[in-house]
C-alpha cells in the first residue's frame, strides 16, 4: 500500500473521525478529535488491513497559542507510517491514555504531563519521571516557561 | 632418620638452626621452641613472599591475555606494585561500621589469614623439605582447610550488614559443597598410595613422570579434573567468584572491611590459590620428582604450573550463577567423584593397576 | 511445623553500578532471591536537549544531537539531517549518502562490540571487553581520520556530509572489515558454545513477540523475538534498497538470541560496507543549503534504525530557523518501559544477564 493509498483508504474508512492536513512532509498526517483518541486508536490498530499495532512516539507541541499532541504510529506487518494529531488550548488541558491500546504510550504519557502539564486520565502512575523529585518550578516545556536560571540564546 | 623428636623429617635447615643454637648455649626445650618458632617464622615469610609475588603474576597474566600490558611503572614491569598496593592499604583509614559485632569482626580476617597459612606444615617443599611429616597428612589439610569457612561466615556476620550476610552465606555454602567431591578424589589417590602421609603419597610417584598419579592411576585424569574444580570454587575463582564478583548486586562478605583488614582476605585468597595447587601437584603431579634440578625448584615451578592454570580459568570464563554452581557440584561432581572412587578401589583390590 | 512468614525487601541497584549501563536506577522488589517487582528511576542524565534545541537553529542542533545517543552518534546525525531535509526538499547528492551508509554502519559495527565486551563482562569473562575494543579502535581511528572526532561526530550535516574521505580511508577500511571478519569468528568461538555461557544465557529472559511490539520495542530485542521488522529494509531511508544484504531475525527471545543476532548483524554490516565502497561515486558531499536554514513551515517524524532500535525524531518548524519542537525518541527508552513486565521472576544474576543483552544506554532514555 502506497502513501496515497493509505491516506484514500483512512479518509474512506475514518472520514468522520480523521481528516486529512497537509503539514505532514513524509507521512500522511490526520487531524483527529480528542474525544475520539482512544476508540479511533483502537479501531487503526485492530484493522485487519492496515493495523498501526506500533507505537512509535508520543510528542506533545507548544506553538505559542495552542498544544499539540501529535501520535507517531507504524504498523510492522504492512509497513505502513501514519501520523495523528490534535490540538487543545492551554487551559483545561486534558487527553485520555491510549496505554489500554499500545503500552508503550504509558511512558510516553507520563513525560507529556510531566514537561508539559497536560492531565492525562485513565493514566495508573502518574509521577516523577525525569526532573527531580522534588521539582516545583512549573511545566518546563511550555514556551512561557521562565526560571532564574534560563538564559535564551540571543536573537540573531 | 627421626631422632629423640620422634618421626619426624627435618630440613637441614632446622639441624643448621639447632646446633647453632647449641654452641649459643641454650638448653634444650629452649632450642626447640626457638627452632620451631624460627622455622614457622621463615615459612610464613616465604609465603608472604609468594603471596605477593602471585598477585603480581595474576595481573600481569591477566593483562598479556587481555592485549595489555599489567602494570609497568613501579620497578622492571611493575614488579614491586604489590608492595606498593599493600604500604597503599596499610594508610588506609581503617573505617567500621558502628553497630558490628566487633568481637567477630575484628578476627574474621585473622582467622582467614591464619587458616591460609596452617596447611603448610605438612606441605612437602622438596626431598626431606617438610616442616612436619605427620602421619596424617592429607587428612590434617582436608580439616585445616575448612576453616576459611568459619573466617567468611564471621565476615558476613559481624559486618551487620544483610547483603554482606548473604553474601557470606553464599560463599560458606559454595565451600561446603566443592569439599565433598574435592575429598572424593583425594581419597582416590590416598587408596593408591596406601598412606595418608604427603611425603609417602611423593614417594610413591618417584622415578619416571609416567609414575606420576595422574598417569598412573587408572582413573587418574578424572580425578585431577574434579579436583581441580572442586579446587577453583574452593579458592573463590571465577567461574565460581560470585562471593566476590562486583557486577553482582551484593558484593559478598567483604564489603564492610578496608584497610588492612581486606588486604589479609585479598592475601589469604592467593595463598588459598596456591595451597589448593599444591595440594594438586603432590598428589597428581609428583611433587618435588624431577631430574636435573633441585627437588624444591621442581614443586615450585610444578606448582606456579596449576596456578597458572587456574589463572586462565579466570580471564576465559563467565561466571556461574549461585544455584547453578550449587546444582554443579551436587548433581554432577559429587556422583562422578564418588563413582571414580569406588572403581577405583574395586580396580586396586583386583590388582588392575600398574 | 507452623508455615515460615517471609518478606519482601527494597533492593536499590543503585544509579552508580558495575553493571547498568550509565546511571540508571532500578528498584527491586526481592523474594528471597528472586526479583518480583522492578521500578525503574530514570531521569539522571536529563539534560533538556529537546529544550535547549528549541533556541538552536538547525546545524546548532546536530552537535547537541549527537549527544543524544553518543555511542551511535551518526545515526543521531542522520536522523535529524534526514529529518530536516524532508522538511525542505533537500536531495543529498549521491556520494554523500554512499559515505553516510558507511558510516551508519560502521558505527553499528562498533556498538556491537562494544555491547559484546560489556555483556561477557556483566556476566563475568572479563577479556572480550579488551577484544571488542581492540577492534573498535580500527573503526574509530577511521573516524578519527575522516571527521577528527572518536566519539560523538557531528558529520553527517544537512544536506549532506561535512567532509570528504582521505584518500587512504578506502583501504584502510577495507582492512579494517577484514580483520573484524576473522576476530568474530575467534569470539563466536570464544562464548557461543561454552557451557557456562549457554547457562547463564539461554532461556533467560524471554520477551513475547506480542509484548515487544505492545511496548514499542524495536531493533535487534524485537527481532531476536521473531518479528521480521528492519526500518532499513521496510521503511527505507537514504540508499538502503541498493544494497543486498540480509535481516537476521531469531525466534526464542531470549537473552542467547540477542547476544547472536547482534553478532550476525555485525556480518550483515560488513557486508553492506563492501558493496558501499565498492559502488562509492565521485560527486558532491554536501547539497546547497542556506547558512541561515529556514525550512519552510510543516512536521516530519523520521525513523533511522540504530544499533538499539528505532531511533526517531519529530520535528516542527514553523518557517523559522530555529525548531518548534524537537522530540527525540531512542530504541532503549521502550525497552526499559517493557523491563518491568517481562524481567521478574528471575535471579538477580538472571537480571543482570538481561539488562546487559538489552544493550540499554542511558542518555537515549532521559535525554
Amino acid at each position: 500500500m502506497t502513501k496515497e493509498e493509505l491516506t484514500n483508504y483512512i479518509s474512506s474508512t475514518y472520514g468522520s473521525q480523521l481528516k486529512p492536513l497537509d503539514t505532514g512532509r513524509h507521512d500522511p498526517l490526520f487531524e483527529i478529535e480528542p474525544k475520539d483518541l482512544v476508540s479511533v486508536c483502537r479501531a487503526l490498530c485492530d484493522d485487519e488491513k492496515v493495523k498501526f499495532n506500533f507505537l512509535c512516539n508520543i510528542s506533545a507541541v507548544d506553538t505559542k497559542e495552542k498544544f499539540e499532541v501529535v501520535y507517531n504510529l507504524a504498523s510492522l506487518p504492512n509497513k505502513l507510517r501514519l501520523d495523528l494529531k490534535f490540538s487543545m488550548p492551554y487551559e483545561n488541558a486534558e487527553i485520555d491514555s491510549v496505554q489500554e491500546v499500545w503500552s508503550g504510550a504509558n511512558w510516553h504519557e507520563r513525560e507529556i504531563w510531566e514537561l508539559y502539564g497536560i492531565n492525562i486520565r485513565n493514566h495508573d502512575n502518574l509521577t516523577r519521571f525525569l526532573l527531580p523529585d522534588d521539582w516545583d518550578q512549573g511545566f518546563p516545556m511550555r514556551k512561557d516557561w521562565d526560571a532564574p536560571d534560563f538564559i535564551r540564546m540571543p536573537e540573531k | 632418620m627421626g631422632d629423640n623428636l620422634g618421626n619426624l623429617e627435618l630440613a637441614h635447615v632446622f639441624y643448621w638452626l639447632r646446633d647453632l643454637l647449641l654452641a649459643t648455649g641454650l638448653t634444650e626445650p629452649w632450642v626447640t621452641i626457638v627452632t620451631y618458632t624460627a622455622l614457622g617464622a621463615m615459612m610464613f615469610g616465604v609465603l608472604a613472599l609468594l603471596a605477593l609475588f602471585l598477585v603480581w603474576w595474576e595481573r600481569k597474566i591477566g593483562g598479556h591475555i587481555q592485549q595489555r600490558f599489567g602494570p609497568m611503572r613501579t620497578g622492571w614491569h611493575g614488579w614491586y606494585q604489590t608492595v606498593m598496593d599493600a604500604l597503599k592499604l596499610l594508610q588506609k583509614e581503617d573505617v567500621v561500621v558502628d553497630k558490628r559485632d566487633k568481637f567477630v569482626f575484628f578476627w574474621a580476617p585473622v582467622v582467614c589469614f591464619v587458616a591460609a597459612f596452617l596447611a603448610y606444615v605438612v606441605m612437602p617443599f622438596g626431598n626431606r623439605l617438610i616442616v612436619a611429616d605427620l602421619n596424617i597428612g592429607i587428612l590434617y589439610i582436608m580439616a585445616v582447610t575448612t576453616f576459611t569457612v568459619i573466617s567468611l561466615l564471621m565476615a558476613g556476620w559481624g559486618s551487620n550488614n544483610k547483603y554482606a550476610l548473604l553474601g557470606g552465606l553464599r560463599s560458606a555454602a559454595q565451600v561446603v559443597s566443592y569439599e565433598v567431591p574435592m575429598v572424593a578424589s583425594i581419597l582416590t589417590v590416598i587408596v593408591y598410595a596406601g598412606s595418608l602421609s604427603m611425603v609417602d603419597i611423593v614417594e610413591a610417584q618417584s622415578g619416571l613422570f609416567i609414575n606420576w598419579n595422574i598417569f598412573r592411576l587408572p582413573f587418574g585424569p578424572i580425578a585431577f579434573i574434579v579436583y581441580i574444580i572442586a579446587a577453583t570454587a574452593e579458592a573463590n575463582r571465577t567461574p565460581f567468584d560470585i562471593p566476590e564478583a562486583e557486577q553482582e548486586l551484593v558484593a559478598g562478605f567483604n564489603i564492610e572491611y578496608s584497610g588492612m583488614k581486606f588486604a589479609m582476605f585479598f592475601l589469604a585468597e592467593f595463598v588459598n590459590m596456591f595451597t589448593v595447587s599444591a595440594i594438586a601437584v603432590t598428589l597428581f603431579f609428583g611433587g618435588w620428582n624431577g631430574v636435573f634440578l633441585p627437588s624444591w625448584l621442581w614443586f615450585l615451578l610444578k606448582t606456579l604450573g596449576v596456578v597458572l592454570l587456574l589463572m586462565l580459568f579466570r580471564w576465559t570464563y563467565p561466571r556461574l550463577r549461585v544455584d547453578q554452581l550449587m546444582e554443579f557440584a551436587w548433581k554432577f561432581l559429587v556422583p562422578l567423584a564418588f563413582a571414580n572412587l569406588i572403581l577405583g578401589s574395586i580396580m586396586k583390590y583386583l590388582g588392575w593397576y600398574w | 511445623m507452623g508455615k515460615l512468614k517471609t518478606e519482601e525487601f527494597v533492593v536499590n541497584m543503585g544509579p552508580v553500578h558495575p553493571a547498568t549501563h550509565g546511571v540508571c536506577r532500578l528498584m527491586l522488589t526481592m523474594d528471597g532471591e528472586k526479583v518480583v517487582k522492578i521500578e525503574p528511576v530514570i531521569g539522571y542524565l536529563h539534560r533538556a536537549i529537546e529544550k535547549i534545541c528549541e533556541n538552536r537553529t538547525y546545524p546548532q542542533c546536530i552537535p547537541l544531537m549527537d549527544r543524544f545517543e553518543y555511542v551511535t552518534s551518526m545515526s543521531t546525525n542522520q536522523v535529524f539531517a534526514q529529518a530536516a531535509e524532508r522538511l525542505a526538499g533537500i536531495e543529498v547528492p549521491e556520494r554523500a549518502e554512499y559515505l553516510r551508509v558507511i558510516m551508519l554502519e560502521l558505527n553499528r559495527i562498533a556498538s556491537h562490540l562494544i555491547f559484546y565486551g560489556v555483556t561477557a563482562m556483566d556476566l563475568g569473562a572479563l577479556t572480550p571487553f579488551l577484544y571488542g575494543l581492540r577492534e573498535r579502535e580500527y573503526i574509530v581511528d577511521l573516524f578519527e581520520m575522516t571527521c577528527g572526532q572518536r566519539l560523538t561526530y557531528n558529520y553527517i550535516r544537512v544536506g549532506g556530509v561535512s567532509r570528504d574521505i582521505p584518500p587512504q580511508f578506502v583501504p584502510k577500511c577495507r582492512e579494517a572489515l577484514k580483520i573484524i571478519g576473522d576476530k568474530l569468528r575467534d569470539y563466536e568461538g570464544l562464548l557461543n558454545e561454552n557451557p557456562i555461557w549457554l547457562r547463564r544465557t539461554r532461556g533467560i529472559g524471554h520477551l513475547p513477540a506480542d509484548l515487544a511490539i505492545s511496548y514499542g520495542v524495536s531493533g535487534p530485542v524485537l527481532r531476536a523475538s521473531g518479528v521480521d521488522y528492519d526500518i532499513r529494509r521496510d521503511d527505507p531511508y537514504s540508499i538502503y534498497d541498493r544494497f543486498d544484504w540480509e535481516v537476521p531475525v531469531r525466534h526464542n527471545g531470549d537473552c542467547y538470541d540477542r547476544y547472536l543476532l547482534r553478532l550476525d548483524e555485525i556480518k550483515q554490516s560488513i557486508k553492506i560496507i563492501e558493496q558501499a565502497l565498492d559502488g562509492l561515486p565521485e560527486g558532491d558531499i554536501k547539497a546547497k543549503v542556506s547558512p541561515n536554514f529556514k525550512p519552510p513551515a510543516g512536521e516530519v517524524y523520521s525513523r533511522v534504525e540504530n544499533s538499539r532500535g528505532e531511533m526517531g525524531v519529530y520535528i516542527q518548524s514553523d518557517g523559522t530557523n530555529k525548531p518548534l519542537r524537537v522530540k527525540c525518541r531512542g530504541g532503549s527508552y521502550n525497552q526499559l518501559q517493557a523491563l518491568p513486565h517481562f524481567g521478574t521472576d528471575v535471579l538477580v544474576a538472571d537480571l543482570v544477564a538481561i539488562f546487559a543483552t538489552l544493550d540499554i544506554i542511558l542518555p537515549e532514555v532521559d535525554r
